[in-house]
């Protein structure tokens, strides 16, 4: 079927490299000027000169005879990268600086200065694991590139990790590759999203991440450079550029190592979150899940607090975001240690705690609707009748909503209890923080870390 | 700890041997391998030909849900049917809150429902 796109000269490229990934480069494409479209969409009237400019250009694309080329393209080749590349210095410092140059202006680096990944210390990365180096994890959005263990090991060289750190770096991997994790939108969305690491377990205590005063500043070798590692192997496997496919209007504020952190199981008064998710007491995981940046609540060192009104300051703020995508909605409640144990003894269980929030935040339906029309996709509650309708609210929770899209009801913000996921992690005294995602696919998932060989946990 | 100390001490072995060679030939070589994978190529297609004027056509104006582009698209509905009066235009959004894996399932439907469209605005 003829037709043509639309798009605005800042999203030309990502356009271009997203329809070259789907197979379709040719599709023709109008780019309208972006310093005056976005600020002229509200209104028809100021957007008709706007399409005066465009509008013989539309109907030329839909009309205009093809090319050779765009009727009949040339086939995509394999993208094959996997030659080692020489750099020639006067000695090891320019040779080193010559290929972090070479490496930055080729879009595999981040800016800031990377370890020559030469095959001797790709090899002794590789020996963290009992993997093999060809082993597949997973293909990474948006462009499908194929994260071997060797092309992981590669970025996590780059990224100064230890190879001790390795296996919990390919479990975080696996957990972004897996096929129910909506990889694409965090990877290429306006939003800036940004992926939340949590490592839980004895292996946590090993390689000494922190979970506690300043765990996601610096300082922390496990924490930095296990994050930058798979920020690094996201960028170069899913071949992700800002400005051209990442689209990310700020940028994102954890851009270099994402929010990495461990959970502090021994002041946390409840089982360990891996526990609650179904793991076997003493394992190791890490979580890995899409969010947006963190809320802060509490006093801290301050004011002020009690753990009471930390959550019901979270409820509030949640109530405040609407219903709009349920179905794929979930918190990241990640509590200090006093502010645990303090609800710990009013009673609170981890369980209970997800009880609490999931009933507290719901929605009265006279207040459900006008959110989602703020993204000119209609009414809220079209959006959660749709998403009932397909599938993705699952039809044991489906007659919960159903039954309260009404007059009186009160319409869950999430699907379950277990879409608040309750973290201990922080300092004494600490902050609390609050991870959402209004993403409209699943994005979190928790992974065994297995296959280790330099620490005793992970095996 | 014992692999960690070997490994630390691979990068200074690697260090000084490379000072060593630079000493030597006043030149250093750093072989260094690449971080991208494969991409697995998608197999391309040409875009569907053009069928001439536009008069007699029915044209979908697909709004891809977001904000402002109603507006724009409805600009774009009212010139059409100002300048090609014999043209047909339809209103076909995209549903509410699909994503890209959802959206094969819905793409066989545009379709239907005429002979040319026109989507946007994409960010």
């Amino acid at each position: 079927m003829p037709g043509v796109y639309f798009t605005t000269t800042e999203f030309l490229d990502d356009a271009k490299s997203a329809a070259k990934d789907r197979g379709m480069p040719g599709i023709r494409t109008l780019a309208l000027p972006a310093d005056k479209y976005y600020v002229a969409r509200g209104s028809k009237e100021v957007l008709q000169p706007i399409a005066d400019q465009f509008f013989a250009k539309m109907v030329d694309d839909l009309t205009r005879p093809l090319t050779a080329e765009e009727a009949k393209p040339s086939q995509a080749q394999l993208l094959h990268e996997s030659a080692n590349i020489k750099v020639t210095g006067k000695d090891f410092m320019d040779a080193s600086v010559k290929v972090n140059e070479m490496f930055l202006e080729s879009r595999w680096a981040d800016g800031l200065p990377i370890v020559p990944p030469t095959p001797e210390l790709v090899e002794a990365m590789e020996a963290g694991t009992t993997l093999l180096p060809q082993k597949v994890i997973g293909q990474v959005a948006p462009k499908s590139g194929t994260a071997t263990v060797e092309k992981i090991a590669i970025n996590s060289v780059m990224a100064g990790a230890k190879p001790e750190y390795f296996p919990v770096i390919l479990a975080a991997m696996e957990g972004l590759t897996d096929k129910h994790y909506d990889l694409t939108h965090v990877m290429a969305s306006t939003g800036s999203f940004t992926p939340v690491v949590i490592v839980d377990g004895p292996i946590a205590k090993e390689l000494n991440f922190n979970s506690g005063i300043g765990m996601l500043g610096i300082g922390w070798q496990a924490n930095s450079t296990v994050g930058r590692a798979i920020q690094l192997s996201l960028l170069n496997l899913g071949q992700t550029w800002p400005q051209v496919n990442f689209m990310g209007l700020t940028g994102r504020l954890e851009g270099y190592t994402f929010y990495t952190f461990s959970e502090d199981t021994a002041k946390s008064p409840w089982e360990p979150y891996n526990v609650s998710q179904g793991f076997q007491a003493g394992g190791s995981t890490v979580t890995v899940s899409s969010a947006g940046n963190p809320q802060v609540f509490g006093g801290g060192a301050v004011a002020p607090w009690t753990a009471q009104g930390v959550i019901d300051q979270m409820v509030a703020t949640i109530k405040t975001r609407g219903v709009a995508w349920p179905h794929a909605q979930k918190h990241i409640v990640v509590l200090h240690p006093d502010c645990a144990v303090e609800l710990a003894n009013k009673g609170y269980t981890r369980k209970s705690l997800q009880e609490y929030l999931y009933e507290q935040t719901r929605v009265p339906y006279e207040k459900v609707s006008g959110g989602g029309a703020a993204f000119g996709e209609g009414s809220e509650e079209a959006l959660i009748r749709a998403s009932i309708a397909d599938g993705r609210i699952r039809p044991d929770r489906a007659q919960i909503f159903l039954d309260n899209l009404k007059p009186g009801g009160r319409v869950p913000v999430v699907q379950s209890p277990d879409d608040f996921h309750i973290v201990v992690a922080g300092g004494s005294p600490g902050y609390d923080l609050l991870f959402t995602y209004p993403g409209t696919n699943w994005a979190h998932q928790t992974v065994k870390i297995t296959g280790a060989t330099l620490t005793t946990a992970g095996k | 700890m014992k692999r960690n100390s070997n490994w630390l001490l691979g990068i200074a072995l690697l260090a000084a041997g490379l000072c060593t060679a630079a000493a030597a030939s006043a030149q250093v070589t750093l072989e260094v391998m690449n971080p991208r994978g494969e991409i697995p190529p998608p197999k391309t297609l040409g875009i569907s030909p053009r069928g001439g004027a536009l008069d007699g056509k029915k044209i979908v104006l697909i709004d891809n849900g977001k904000y402002g582009a109603s507006n724009f698209l409805d600009v774009l509905a009212d010139m059409i049917k100002q300048k090609y009066p014999a043209a047909t235009v339809v209103m076909y959004p995209k549903p509410a809150a699909q994503t890209i894996t959802d959206l094969p399932k819905w793409y066989p439907t545009v379709k239907q429902q005429g002979d040319l469209f026109v989507f946007g605005v994409g960010d």
